[in-house]
């Protein structure tokens, strides 16, 4: 009785144990996913929505590029020489990796309140057996200058006050993912937040409301083990 | 009639492969010679591999240190390569390669180039790269001018995560300023490859 017990325990775990293998490697075949994305110019406001050049790794391929000699969006941004180029592969046995690449010359926001010459915005996420990660190395804000003063090389997530506009971010770092299975970032090198103020009975500023958004060179890269 | 049905039968086919056969682009496993590497780079084995990944290179002089931003002396890339066979004939790859240097402006924009076939991809036995070091090559498209059918190749060097000490190398067959177009760091770890101040290389041995 007790023989045929185990005999049958053993039947069950030949028939069940290959089947949650190849239910497991199937999962994690299916999980092993790598994102990029990157472009040069967004502008978000209630009449503008535009997005210039715009590179989006497609599922299954490993690179996409986009260009543009200028870009030119009347009082809120003009840049040259833009570049969006995204890299990508989704492995799940010697591990994922993305990279994306936003690059462009001079640039002038809001008619000269702020002006750059030489933007790039790099993000990079990997994950494998050794490593899980992302980060923002290569990236880089040229000749930075924001309401006539001048940046120097500004530290990740620096705010600046644009008085009557609402304030800028410069290299702002997004990170998204839990770092273990999961990593990713976006780099946003020069990130404008229109507000418009929010005036109480009286007419007093009780409060400000995002309006739209101007984003100059922005790079993403996310993987999932 | 029916001996005719059956020769067409037989054509048919014969005739259908003819054609893809004959639009099949014939890569070579031949990498051209365009600069040559002093010690790194020589020896090669002919196995399945793939490589991706893309960055930056601040070129001159190419080592891990950026140069000031406004200089615009960097170079940024896309680029991947796949030999699925391990016969050293590429059977997937691209490169995208901008060059923001000042004097390398071409009718008015930073050097673009854009491979349109990518055709051999062996990988190197002798460079210093912890994970994985490939040599590849075919042709591109100059995109300020359009020029096409350009002879390249590439020297490439994923040596291990986060990739800040990865390389690449690229020498092309395009006179610019007087000079062929290479970026090349002689002085490297993993020479000819220039490190990389952003992105990363990523070595895949089992393809």
């Amino acid at each position: 009785m007790r023989i045929d017990t185990f005999r049958g325990a053993i039947r069950l775990l030949g028939l069940v144990l290959p089947m949650t293998l190849v239910a497991s490697s199937a999962q994690s075949q299916m999980r092993a996913a790598s994102r990029a994305e990157a472009y040069g110019v967004s502008v978000s406001t209630p009449t503008v929505n535009q997005k210039s050049p715009y590179a989006v790794l497609p599922t299954g391929e490993a690179m996409s590029t986009d260009q543009g000699q200028g870009v030119s969006i009347a009082g809120l941004v003009t840049a040259h020489d833009l570049f969006a180029i995204v890299t990508g592969d989704a492995d799940p046995v010697d591990g994922s990796n993305a990279v994306s690449s936003a690059t462009l010359g001079a640039v002038q926001l809001l008619n000269g309140l702020i002006t750059a010459d030489g933007v790039v915005a790099i993000a990079s996420s990997t994950v494998g057996d050794n490593a899980v990660g992302s980060n923002a190395e290569g990236s880089s804000l040229g000749n930075v200058v924001v309401g006539g003063v001048e940046v120097s090389d500004p530290a990740p997530n620096t705010r600046m006050d644009l008085p009557g506009v609402g304030y800028v971010i410069l290299h702002e770092l997004r990170p998204t993912g839990d770092g273990v299975t999961t990593s990713g970032l976006t780099v946003n090198m020069i990130h404008v937040v229109l507000q418009q103020p929010i005036l109480g009975l009286l007419g007093q500023v009780i409060g400000y409301k995002t309006v739209g958004n101007i984003i100059v060179g922005s790079a993403t890269s996310s993987v999932t083990r | 009639m029916v001996r005719m049905k059956s020769l067409a039968l037989l054509a048919a086919p014969i005739g259908v492969a003819l054609v893809v056969w004959s639009c099949d682009p014939q890569r070579s496993a031949v990498a051209p010679i365009i600069g040559t590497p002093l010690a790194h780079f020589h020896e090669f084995q002919c196995t399945p591999f793939k490589m991706t990944g893309g960055g930056r290179i601040d070129y001159p002089p190419g080592t891990a240190e950026k140069n000031p931003p406004a200089s615009h002396r960097y170079e940024t890339f896309g680029a991947h390569v796949m030999d699925q066979d391990g016969d050293c004939v590429a059977d997937q790859g691209a490169l995208e390669w901008v060059d923001h240097r000042p004097e390398m402006r071409v009718n008015g924009q930073p050097l673009n180039l854009h491979a349109t076939e990518v055709t051999f991809a062996e990988v190197a036995t002798d460079a210093d790269c912890r994970d994985g070091a490939v040599h590849w090559g075919g042709k591109l498209r100059v995109q300020n001018t359009g020029q096409e059918g350009v002879d390249f190749v590439v020297w490439d060097c994923d040596d291990g995560e986060p990739g800040v000490s990865d390389g690449f190398a690229i020498a092309v067959d395009l006179v610019v300023n007087g000079e062929f177009y290479a970026v090349t760091c002689p002085e490297s770890h993993a020479e000819p490859t220039c490190t990389l101040t952003g992105g990363n290389r990523q070595f895949h041995p089992t393809h």
